[in-house]
């Protein structure tokens, strides 16, 4: 939108301006009516953004000389609003949730996290990548004397989704600001312990910041060093290799040389078997298609508890449309999506894991895997 | 359709690619050859926006295309945080309109596309009677994943749907060429769509 000066000579021009506005639907900012429109007097109108041009035509037509005020009414108003200031002592100063963090932002971001809410998270080494780099997860639990379920979320499988880590930072920084004053949060966690892995993929992430952006696999040498990379999401031990795969190094899908074959895979895995027991739900975020999966992708039969698994995730995909408008198809991956072998959702729900989840965020495909900043905070938040 | 193919009957609505407001609706049918592309595609769609707004707003674009003193010249649309300068959105357009021929040539029933960033863009400014560009476009190819690089060489002349030439290599595979869909009429194809952004 612009906002335009006029000052009218004639009554002609007067009687051309108090048309446009009133026919246009024009903004007056001064005067107030276009009755009080006068030759020889100042004239401000903010123009819509598709009218712009139009408008300005027919100024010219019209021989009507006008000064561009405001050039951009929105940029304006940007600036004026007070910025969000992080006065909360719990979350580092100055972290910026709202754009693309790199793999060293987000390392410091743990330790910070853990440091100022000591009281509620506690960072883990859950293993190593292949290139030797240490993947960390928080848990967010509160003190108390009774067991509690778990529900575990991880990040970043694949490297070019930038938005699934971004997601997972979002989580925890709404957990931990709203922790005192949301008694939904409170109640939350009276039951329940979160574990984040906010990026399983470290050594992808890594890459697709520095060599190639639309890098998807982890960085394991194959064939003597001349391919790199296993598909981390079907290299889990559910139905293997069977479909939906190559076992070719060179394809983006390409399975590994046997389940399990990756180290980041291993330390998942590990960790989760060791707590399987206590784990409620398996929650592993991914883009784009705006999709919230269930189990299978390696077959049609659906799991034992279909019913529910399907209930639970139409509900969240109702709430999170009532925020934006935003919507996800919900079902089972092998029907609505594709099949596939191998992925840590069929394998969660496989050991025993009742609700076990892919999330595909946002959008559908016009900016893809390269989401812009902006859609940051809206895709968080619908699906917070 | 035993022995031919599988048809699809479609009916859905558009968006404004830049604006997510909505565009209009359309009802189409997709016929799938047995294994091959491209597939064969009847559509009619109806516009919210007045076509003649649409028109001039096109007839404007071409002109300022038409008339540049320096030819358009950008690359990674959008960026790798997503990011598009604002005057480049016209080209990533005009980009994602010549993509959708390549795109729909190569779909099978089984395979699918969608533009995953404008590596470039270049314009060629040869006379003002039509506006050409050399593009390299990334495609995201579904379900394998993997990423397809085309060149696209685009010509537009104003009332006509634009010509695309390309040819796409992704890593393992032989370049394959072709000249994407110059739409005849006999296709029965709206293809004024496609002119406008």
């Amino acid at each position: 939108d612009q906002v335009l000066h006029i000052v009218p000579e004639t009554l002609q021009q007067v009687q051309h301006l108090q048309h446009l506005c009133s026919t246009s639907l024009l903004d007056l900012w001064k005067p107030l009516l276009p009755e009080d429109i006068w030759a020889g007097h100042d004239l401000h109108i903010r123009v819509p953004a598709p009218l712009v041009q139009e408008v300005k035509d027919s100024l010219d037509q019209h021989m009507i000389s006008y000064k561009v005020l405001i050039p951009d009414v929105q940029e304006l108003v940007d600036q004026s609003m007070p910025r969000e200031t992080s006065s909360h002592r719990q979350i580092p100063e100055g972290y910026n949730y709202t754009k693309y963090n790199s793999m060293e932002e987000i390392y410091n971001w743990m330790a910070q996290i853990q440091k100022s809410n000591s009281e509620l998270v506690t960072q883990h080494y859950l293993g190593k990548t292949i290139e030797n780099r240490t993947m960390y997860y928080l848990q967010i639990s509160q003190p108390s004397s009774n067991a509690k379920k778990i529900i575990w979320m991880d990040c970043g499988i694949h490297a070019r989704e930038w938005i699934s880590p971004a997601f997972c930072q979002w989580f925890v920084k709404e957990i931990l600001q709203n922790y005192k004053s949301d008694p939904k949060i409170q109640k939350f966690l009276q039951n329940l312990d979160l574990y984040i892995l906010p990026v399983l993929n470290i050594d992808g992430y890594i890459y697709s910041w520095e060599k190639a952006r639309l890098w998807r696999k982890n960085r394991s040498p194959h064939m003597n060093g001349t391919c790199y990379g296993t598909d981390l999401n079907r290299n889990f031990n559910s139905s293997w290799g069977s479909v939906g795969v190559s076992y070719n190094c060179s394809s983006e899908i390409f399975c590994g040389s046997g389940p399990e074959s990756e180290p980041e895979t291993r330390a998942v895995v590990q960790l989760i078997e060791k707590k399987k027991s206590d784990i409620l739900c398996y929650l592993t975020i991914h883009s784009y298609g705006q999709y919230i999966l269930t189990p299978y992708g390696s077959t049609t039969k659906p799991p034992n508890n279909n019913e529910e698994l399907m209930h639970v995730a139409q509900e969240a995909a109702a709430a999170l449309m009532g925020k934006y408008g935003t919507s996800y198809k919900v079902g089972s991956t092998s029907l609505i999506l594709y099949s596939n072998s191998g992925s840590s959702r069929d394998w969660a729900h496989m050991i025993g894991i009742p609700f076990s989840y892919t999330f595909e965020l946002r959008d559908t495909g016009t900016h893809g895997f390269l989401l812009p900043p902006e859609q940051i905070q809206p895709t968080c938040e619908e699906t917070m | 359709i035993p022995g031919v193919g599988l048809k699809f009957y479609l009916q859905f609505t558009t968006v404004n690619y830049r604006s997510g407001e909505d565009a209009g609706s359309c009802f189409a049918t997709v016929l799938y050859p047995k294994k091959r592309s491209p597939p064969t595609v009847n559509i009619k769609c109806t516009y919210t926006r007045d076509w003649k707004q649409i028109q001039e707003e096109d007839k404007r674009f071409y002109q300022k295309l038409t008339h540049q003193s320096k030819p358009i010249i950008a690359n990674d649309i959008p960026d790798s945080h997503g990011n598009i300068e604002h005057a480049l959105l016209p080209v990533w357009g005009l980009a994602v309109a010549g993509s959708s021929y390549i795109m729909w040539e190569k779909s099978t029933e089984n395979l699918g596309y969608f533009l995953a960033q404008v590596k470039s863009a270049r314009q060629q400014i040869r006379n003002s009677k039509s506006v050409e560009f050399e593009f390299i476009v990334l495609l995201h190819e579904i379900p394998t994943q993997k990423i397809i690089r085309c060149h696209m060489h685009l010509s537009w002349s104003f009332g006509h749907p634009p010509k695309v030439r390309y040819s796409c290599t992704s890593d393992n595979d032989q370049p394959e060429d072709g000249s994407g869909m110059e739409l005849g009429s006999d296709a029965g194809i709206s293809h004024e769509r496609e002119e406008n952004f």
